[in-house]
This record gives C-alpha cells, structure tokens and sequence, in this order.
C-alpha cells in the first residue's frame, strides 16, 4: 500500500494552504460577522483558483481532479475557517449532482456557471417535520400533463437566501423526485434565517426554502421521474458527507495546532507545560485520532476516485464524517482545556471552532443516523 | 611598513555622511591589520570628498584612497565595481571588508566577482586564525533558526572579502587632526558603467518606524501603573534607539496606541532586542516576542513568569530601575 | 516586440522546519534529508514579475535551477505558475557550490538556454541569504545589475527605470537591456496557480543538464570552484539564558549594558 500523496495533490495542498493562510485568514472576522451581505467574492476567487469543480469535468468547466483533492481543499480551507471550509463543500453539491444525474442540456446550462462562481447552488432536502426519516415525508409534488407542480417548505438550507439554483427531493404520488429549482421561478421564496450557533454569519446564511405552486417542465427533473432519491442520496453520501468530513478534519488539526503551539510555549513550574504528563497525554490522544480521521477521509476518498459509486461506499462516508466531528469536537474540548484560563478567550481561536464543532454534529448526515447506517452495513 | 597584503574598507557614504557600519569596520580593521603587522587602508568614492577623507584618517585608518568624480556622487554600480575592482588587482589587498547596507550587498559581490575571490556575506564576528601556517580570516556566520554559527574562510583567493552589518562591531574612538595619507584619483566613467545609472536618491528618515520592522523594541505593561509611569519604557526605547510597544493591559488603560500591541491579540515581532518593562510575562504576551534575538526583562516580582522567557533579568522598583538603566546608556554614547 | 526572460530560482528548506537542519561536519554543507522543501519565496516574485512582462511584451519565460534531482518540483510549480519552459542543472559536479560557483554556472547554463532580455531573481534565498548571486551572475555574463528592485517602469522594451530599495528610502535607477534584476517582496502580489493549471504542470517535461552540457570548467563548479570554505561549526545553546542580574540599581543597569553590547544588540 502506497500511502503518500503524488506530486497534484502534494501541490494542491501547498496551493490551497497558501490559499486559506494569505487570503482567508484576514478576513475570518470579517466573514463572521452578522450581515446580510454574502462574500461573493470569495466565491468567485474559490472558483477562479478551481475549487468548484473538483468533480466536475473538463468539458463543463471543471477539473475533475477528483474526490482526494476536493477532501484535501475542503481540510486545507477549515483549518483556517471551518464556515468557507462548509461553503466550498456547499458549492459542489449541485455540481456533483448534475455531473452525476443530470441531462446532457442541464449539464450544458448550469454547470459552467457553477464553475466559474457566476451562479451558486444548494442542496434542498430537510423537511420540517423530518431530515433523514424520508418515509414520513408528505407527498409535495403533483404531475399534471408534462408539468409538476411543487409545493413544499425546505429548512435549515445551507445559503438558502443566497443560492441561485436549489437541487431539491420531494416526495411524488410514486416515489421521489429531485428538481433543479431557480430561485427566480414563480412561487420559490426563501427567508427565515435560523439562527444556529455558527450560521448567524454572513458567510454561513442558513434559512428556508418556500415553494409554493411552482410550475416546472420535465427539464427540471432530475434523474427518472420517481427514482430521484437515488441522485439526491449519491450526492448527500458521496459529497455531502465527505465533504462534512473535510470540514471536521480541519478543524480538529487547527484545534490540535494551537494547543500544542500554546503547550511549548507557556512556562510552567519551570518547563513547558506539555513536559506534564496528563497534558502530553492529551496532545497525543489528539494526534492519534486525527491520523485515524485522516485515513478515514483519505481512503473513502482514494475510493471514490477509483471509480466507487457513493453507494458502494455508504459505510465510509458515514464512518468517515461521524469520526471526524467526534474528533473535531474532542480535539477542541482538549484544547480549551489546555489552554487553561485562555482556552475561551477569542484570539486563541477555539470558541470559534468549537461553534463550527457543535454545528457539524447535526451537518452532513447527523451522527446518530450515521452511526445507524455504520451499524446496518456491519451486521448485514 | 611591509608590503604584504593591507586590511581594506570601503567607506561607503550617502549624501556626503559616512555610513555607521563604516566606522563600524574601521574599529575592526585597525584590529585585524594591527594582528597581521599590515596598514589599514580605505576606499571612498564619491563627489568632493576631501572633508571625508579626513575623518575617516581621524578614525584611524593609515590611508584613503579618494576616487573622485561627479558622477559618483551617488551609488553607480557599475562604475563603483570597476574601479574598485582595478584598485584592487592593483595593490592586491589580503582583506576587503564593506558594511552590509542594501548598497554594500549589491557592490561587494560584483567587486568579488570580478577580481575571482570569495564573499561571506552577513558576518557576525570576524577573527584570524591559523591555516597552514598563516593567518587567515574567519567569518562567523550565524546558521538556520539560531542553533549553531558556522566557521567561513577563503583559504586561498586574495583579497578575503566580508560584510558586516551594522552594531555588530563598534565605533572607534575619533582623534581629530590623527596623521594619515590621502591618495585622491580623478576617477574615469566609461562608456559601459552608463548601462546603468543611478539617477536619484530619495531618502526620508522615518518619523516612526513600523513595529514590525524595529530592531530595538521596548514593550511596557501594567506594572507601570500609570501614563506617566509608561513614558520611562518610551524614553528607554529612545535611548536604545528603538520603539515602544505594550502589552494587552497598557493599550486598553490608554498608554499606547492598539497599533503597538504584542502579544496573541496583537503583533508578533522578532527584533534583534525586546525588552518586557513592567509585564508579568502572561503567555499572551511572551508569545508575541519569543523570537527575539535577545530578551531582557525587568519587573518588581522576583517570581514573574516574565524571568523565565529572558535572557537577562533585573527585578526592583521600575522607577528606579529605568532612568538608570537609561542614564547607562545615554553616558556610553556620550562617550564615543 | 518581445521581452525574453529568464528567472533563476532555487529549491531550498521549509522555513519551519530550519532548526532540524544540520551540517555535515566534513564537507560543511546542508543535510538536507528528511525536510521538505519549497520555492525559494522571493523566487516567486521573480517570476511573477516575469510573467507580467511577458503579459506586457510578450515573449518567453525559462525557470532555471541548479540543484540536485528533486529540485525539479521547483520547475514543476514554476510551471504551474505559468513559465514557459525549465531547465534544470544538475550534476554531482556542481554540488557543495558558493556563490560564486553558483553564479558560474548558472551563467553557463544561461548561455545554453540561448538570447534573453532579462534576467530575474529574488534579491535572497531563505536559506543563505546571501543576496550574491544576481550581482556575480551579471558580472559573469557582462550585463549590468541592479539589486533590491521594487518597482519596475518600462520606457520601452529595451529600457527601465527601476527603484531600488536603501535604507530609509530608495534609487532611482535607469538600467538597459540585457541585465539582471534582483526583487523583493513587496515588488508584486503573487499570482495563485489554480486546479487545471497544478494538473498540467505535473510531469511536464524539463531540459536537465549536466556539467559536460553547459560545457562548464570542472575547476569552476562546485566544490572547487568555491573560493570561501566552510571550516567549522559551532552549536549554540537555544534557550533563554535568564541570567539575573545582582547588585544596587545602578550595578544591574551598568552590567545589562554591558552585555547587550557583548550580545551585539547595541
């Protein structure tokens, strides 16, 4: 087994990393702060370096360097700031989708302008009532001729009040259904911010989606009329949750960072504070579990880029993202602790990631559905 | 006097003002040609140079090489090169010394070149010693992340060439009126030094210098207790030459401006000097200052984790630590 | 019409791992084994100034490099950042190099790679810092120099008026063609590669030469060709010293004077 990374990803890293530390690092207060006012210029910039469209082939303005990479800029990007970090895997989603189920005019129609950070999209599938319980989601999409008629209300969607394009699953008569949605159709309303730790931010806006009476032709579907959910669960398993996986393996080697940075240099009786055991302990469970989540988000990764389908894979993605926000959340709580009295203060930088921790629990397929999904594929 | 090789200086001078570093070489030089029973000999180059000439006879070199033109009133890279380099090839030096300015860096490797002899560069001490049986010129070289400083000769090429960056040797004492000789040369320009011209020197001496660029740094905290109190760290800073700072408590009583702070919510700066005035030595100070070269720390609490971050640390009362340690320095510059 | 530049650059140790680095004690140069290593910073400058002439003139852009084989990364990123072509001299003859050797060759390698307008460099690599390469390859190639550039205004193709950086201010400086510039930080803002442009670098053909190719003189490079030698090292104690001072007020300021003038930082 060869586990080093070849010379591409060895120099997206780099790329990425030089990325995030000159020109994300200053303005991580910035994009923090309440507002309305999205950072599209982080977008377009996000785009124009090729972060978009990983996944995405050449021929529609993507690189398709593939799923390693997209894990490599997602990590890279949230060591510095976890809510790009969320953003870029947000980004590809709909991306992802297309390239994956969508028609050769849908591709044509969207996916460049993705690319290129022209237009964004967003994956639109809780319901109020429920997220991963699709069996209890009411019927929301009626057919009349060649049309559908869609009424539903989508929440906590990521950029929700910002996406141009919504890549939403909605329970027909028969099965599901996924439709591309443009925020600009009649009847397709967005607003409610929600006010999660993590999201009052203007680069993180998390809202709903209202659609009420929206008409759309057959072009919208996406995938066979009735087998939607098979699109939308590939992109939500392969992308979504890898991508949720990213976010938590950054912030866990951050978190790890400051406090081993603080432990050499902080004096105590005399020596650096990590010459204590119960504190050299700590840096060490820390390491461990985050070359534990490296393998995990590397491998599911070099899988998919050998040709694995998301759902041959459903076990690692889920083990892979459930892992690292374990270990996004452990890592900070060690941290703060290491920190001692400074461990909550804001220029260390951990009240922030824990903020990011909490809020990936929930992301990218919830812990305890995951932990489900592990437990299903294990005893089968 | 023998004819064995002479222990030579460039003089550099900007606008008619002999650089420090030059001076600075001279000290070190008479040192160096005195060990090796040779004269100490200069080379100035410039515009109207004969009241320079003699002061740098009054800092004690035997001997000034005046190469004179207009055209060289400014730095000409060229021209500079050139005729130091036939200079050189002339009288065949045994060492060739020159401040390391940003205009010593780009004319003493060209000079190197030309004449085909070796160049250490950024040199922190310069000594003789035994090699085969002469004396040759070791140039200490401070080495990667300041664990180690590695040993340089040129063993066989003439003249052995170094450059020194200034405060790292002394000024010599000035004697007015000391005995010398002054060789002035109407120096030529030829065709190709015009390749290159220097055309203008456009200089401003800062009000302020940028924290981050500050060599000396003088960083004040709480234990002063007053706005006061906080101007012996700033008179200190200025009799070290250097700037003032504060830690997180002295910005926020309003002692100094946010724009000077150190620590984990301010700067982190790396000057060859840092002294912690009045600061505990919280870790959210000592870690906006760990790389610096030297630290000297002085606070009234014996037991201040401050002690532990320092190279040097005095404890007592800062009133009346300071104007002492002020009135220390100010009575050495007094005296040069 | 066109401006050809040629861009030297260097591979050279990632400056957070410096204190891993050690001499070898016989042969005084870098044991390099085991720390990664990256473009020479202010290299990266260089070449976007290269590549913003090249947007300006038009015109062909060569990295070159002298360094043993893995040195090719730095020809693989200048790629990715958009140069046109790479050369890379490597051979055991040109090893354990100063600057003047270094300088040498490449200047042979230089001559090889054909006509040039310019060349650039970064006024220091990390690791020597000893900014003497860019003067010592102008004086071997015969073209004037001109160090510490932070602004370059074009007269014309042939012509600059460059500022240079001194203490406290600057040069202003008019320069023909062909010469050697030498850039610092703050000349340019760097320019990202992105994703398409990292995939095409990546095993793109660069020119190797050896000592024989650039038809350099053995008593020239490398070791021998090194008129300075590094003759010892000495290991520095890296903690503080807390030394605390004693005596009345007046004893502790005299003796902290005193040594701060032994450290050299007064």
């Amino acid at each position: 087994m060869d586990f080093s990374f070849g010379r591409a990803h060895e120099m997206l890293r780099n790329m990425v990393r030089e990325y995030a530390e000159k020109e994300v690092a200053p303005k991580v207060e910035s994009y923090s702060q309440e507002g309305d006012d999205f950072p599209y210029d982080t977008l377009k910039r996000c785009a124009q370096i090729g972060l978009i469209g990983l996944l995405v082939p050449k021929k529609y303005g993507g690189s398709e360097m593939g799923y390693l990479a997209r894990m490599i800029a997602i990590e890279e990007i949230s060591k510095v700031y976890a809510g790009l970090g969320a953003n870029l895997r947000g980004w590809s989603l709909v991306p992802h989708l297309l390239t994956i189920a969508g028609t050769e005019e849908q591709k044509q129609k969207y996916l460049p302008a993705l690319c290129r950070g022209e237009i964004q999209g967003s994956i639109a599938t809780t319901e109020a009532t429920s997220g991963s319980d699709f069996g209890a989601w009411p019927v929301e999409v009626a057919k009349e001729g060649d049309d559908y008629i869609i009424n539903c209300r989508k929440v906590m969607i990521s950029r929700a009040t910002v996406a141009d394009i919504f890549g939403i699953l909605v329970r027909a008569e028969k099965g599901y259904n996924t439709f591309l949605i443009e925020k600009t159709m009649p009847g397709v309303q967005t607003g409610h911010r929600e006010k999660l730790i993590s999201t009052t931010s203007r680069n993180s806006p998390l809202g709903d989606v209202v659609i009420t009476n929206c008409r759309v032709s057959k072009d919208y579907l996406v995938g066979q009329e009735g087998k939607g959910i098979g699109a939308a669960l590939s992109t939500i398993g392969g992308a979504g949750r890898t991508g949720g996986a990213g976010v938590c393996l950054g912030i866990a080697e951050a978190a790890f960072d400051i406090a081993l940075k603080y432990s050499k240099e902080r004096i105590i009786y005399g020596k650096p504070l990590h010459d204590l055991q119960s504190i050299k302990f700590m840096l060490a469970d820390m390491a461990m579990h985050i070359e534990s989540t490296k393998f995990l988000c590397y491998n599911v990764s070099w899988l998919q880029d050998q040709g694995k389908k998301s759902a041959e894979v459903n076990k690692e993605t889920a083990m892979a993202k459930l892992y690292a926000s374990e270990t996004a959340m452990n890592n900070t709580l060690k941290a703060i602790e290491i920190l001692g009295g400074y461990g909550t203060a804001p220029e260390f930088g951990l009240i922030q990631r824990l903020k990011a921790a909490l809020d990936m629990i929930a992301a990218a397929g919830s812990n305890n559905v995951l932990r489900r999904n592990i437990g299903d594929a294990v005893v089968a | 006097m023998t004819q064995q090789g002479e222990v030579w200086i460039f003089a550099e001078q900007r606008d008619g003002r002999l650089m420090s570093v030059s001076l600075e070489l001279l000290n070190k030089g008479k040192e160096l040609a005195d060990q090796l029973s040779t004269r100490l000999v200069t080379v100035l180059l410039g515009d109207q140079i004969d009241d320079l000439a003699q002061q740098i006879i009054d800092y004690g070199a035997h001997k000034v090489y005046g190469l004179e033109n207009k055209n060289l009133r400014l730095y000409q890279s060229e021209a500079y090169a050139r005729l130091i380099a036939e200079l050189i090839d002339e009288h065949r030096p045994e060492l060739f010394l020159l401040g390391a300015t940003m205009v010593g860096m780009d004319l003493a490797p060209r000079v190197a070149a030309k004449v085909k002899t070796g160049l250490t560069a950024h040199c922190s001490d310069l000594y003789l010693e035994e090699m085969e049986g002469q004396k040759k010129l070791i140039a200490a070289v401070p080495g990667w992340g300041g664990n180690f400083v590695v040993k340089i000769a040129c063993p066989q090429a003439t003249p052995q060439m170094a450059t020194v960056r200034s405060g790292v040797f002394e000024k010599p004492e000035k004697k007015p009126g000391r005995k010398g000789e002054i060789v002035k040369i109407a120096a030529q320009i030829m065709i190709e030094d015009e390749r290159v011209e220097t055309v203008e020197m456009v200089e401003s001496h800062p009000v302020g210098l940028k924290l981050e660029d500050a060599e000396i740094v003088v960083g004040g905290g709480w234990g002063f207790q007053s706005v006061s109190g906080f101007h012996l760290a700033e008179e200190l800073a200025e009799a070290l030459g250097g700037v003032t700072a504060g830690s997180r408590p002295a910005v926020d009583a309003g002692w100094i401006k946010e724009d000077r702070m150190i620590g984990s919510s301010g700067k982190t700066i790396a000057p060859k000097l840092f002294v912690s005035a009045g600061a505990s030595g919280a870790m959210h100070f000592t870690t906006g200052f760990s790389k610096a070269k030297v630290i000297v720390a002085i606070d009234q609490n014996p037991n201040a984790p401050i002690f532990e971050a320092a190279d040097i640390g005095l404890v007592g009362d800062l009133g009346k630590i300071l104007p002492r340690f002020i009135q220390e320095l100010k009575r050495e510059k007094n005296e040069i | 019409m066109p401006l050809n530049s040629i861009v030297c650059i260097k591979q050279v140790p990632h400056p957070e791992h410096f204190s891993k680095i050690s001499l070898d004690p016989v042969t005084g140069s870098i044991r390099r084994a085991g720390i990664p290593s990256v473009l020479n910073p202010l290299d990266k400058n260089a070449i976007e100034e290269a590549l913003r002439i090249r947007e300006k003139f038009s015109g062909k852009v060569t990295a070159i490099t002298m360094g043993p084989p893995q040195a090719r990364d730095v020809l693989e990123e200048a790629y990715a950042i958009g140069v046109d072509e790479g050369v890379l001299l490597c051979d055991l003859t040109l090893a354990g190099a100063d600057s003047l050797a270094t300088a040498y060759t490449l200047a042979k390698g230089i001559e090889r790679v054909g006509k040039y307008d310019l060349i650039l460099c970064g006024n220091e690599s990390i690791d020597g810092a000893t900014q003497q390469v860019g003067p010592q390859l102008a004086e071997l190639l015969g073209i004037p120099h001109v160090t510490h550039v932070v602004e370059v205004h074009w007269l014309n193709e042939g012509e600059a008026l460059v500022k240079r950086e001194i203490e406290y201010g600057y040069l202003k400086v008019k320069v023909r063609m062909p010469a050697v510039m030498t850039v610092m930080k703050n000349i340019n803002t760097c320019r990202l590669p992105s994703v398409l442009d990292i995939m095409g670098a990546v095993g793109k053909e660069i020119q190797s030469w050896g000592c024989c190719d650039i038809e350099g003189e053995k008593e020239c490079v490398g070791l021998p060709g090194s008129p300075t030698r590094v003759v010892g090292i000495v290991h520095l104690e890296s903690k503080r010293k807390r030394e605390m001072l004693k005596g009345s007020e007046e004893e502790m300021a005299q003796m902290a004077v005193k040594r701060l003038r032994e450290y050299g930082v007064i």
